[in-house]
């Protein structure tokens, strides 16, 4: 392993430490062919890349549940309520 | 469980999963018990056995090796000399293994150096017993003494049942000592010493018993 894909990797794990999740999934995408004998390193990128799916769907959930009323009190007052 | 609680029980598993996976700090016994393993590659290393798979997973397992709190100095060389030798071991035309050897280089750059036990050895003190010399001595005494013309024609039975009578009376221990050399010499040619065996233990006894008493 060369002293680049070696930094590579420290950034790549520096992301998940911080929880920078889609930066590591970045760096695993674009380093893919250099640790493709690396099981430990595919592991990651593969957990994160599902980690980050699992993430979008919650998302789309409860941005569906997420609704917005306009309620008027005594047809004066304005108040958004989540 | 709804699909949201499924999913987020599901997120918080996997970020545990990543968290612990590039969690740095190994506890002692499991940091020894790498050392223990990458000293069994280099084991097998010397036996000229392929080593390149279990060598890849042990550096991208302990990759966080020197971020350990758990880690000293000693361990850090122990794992150096280890790499080192591994190292001279691993094939430069292999690309497998050129990868493998710059990895053991990033590791030495991070500060996994090698080092060597200096150890140096003092030549015997002047004053002290040479016992080689000593040995040469009494060989060459009890050379000259047989040679002395006092047992020619005698029988070696009979120079040694002469020696044990010198050895008891006598202080000099070269008596002892050529007795013994000539009862093995006998044992070895096939006769039976036993009495004899028996009559040097009790001179012996009664010197070492005279010399506790001065």
């Amino acid at each position: 392993m060369s002293s680049d894909s070696s930094e590579i990797r420290d950034k790549a794990i520096k992301a998940l430490r911080n929880k920078e999740y889609a930066v590591a999934s970045e760096i695993f995408k674009t380093t893919e062919n250099q640790f493709a004998d690396n099981i430990d390193f595919r592991i990651l990128k593969e957990v994160t890349a599902l980690l980050l799916a699992v993430k979008n769907e919650i998302y789309e959930i409860e941005k569906n549940d997420f609704i917005v009323e306009e309620i008027h009190t005594h047809g004066q007052e304005t108040e958004l309520r989540g | 469980m709804s699909r949201l609680q499924v999913l987020k029980k599901l997120e918080s598993t996997l970020e545990n999963f990543l968290g612990q996976a590039v969690e740095p700090k190994k506890t002692s016994i499991e940091m020894r018990n790498s050392i223990d393993t990458l000293d069994n590659i280099a084991g097998e290393s010397l036996r000229g056995r392929y080593i390149s798979n279990q060598l890849t997973n042990w550096l991208s397992q302990n990759r966080f090796f020197l971020e350990s709190d758990n880690i000293n100095e000693s361990e850090i060389t122990k794992v150096a000399n280890f790499l080192s030798n591994i190292k001279s071991g691993l094939d430069n035309s292999d690309p497998r293994s050129q990868e493998l050897i710059k990895e053991i280089d990033n590791w030495r750059d991070k500060g996994v150096i090698p080092k060597r036990k200096l150890i140096l050895k003092l030549k015997p003190k002047t004053g002290e017993k040479n016992l080689l010399k000593e040995f040469m001595d009494i060989v060459s005494r009890e050379s000259l003494y047989i040679n002395s013309g006092e047992f020619d024609n005698m029988h070696l039975l009979s120079v040694l049942d002469d020696i044990l009578k010198s050895a008891e009376l006598k202080e000099d221990r070269m008596f002892i000592h050529l007795a013994g050399s000539i009862i093995y010499y006998l044992k070895a040619n096939g006769y039976k010493v036993d009495p004899f065996v028996k009559r040097l233990k009790e001179i012996e006894q009664k010197k070492l018993r005279e010399t506790d008493v001065k």
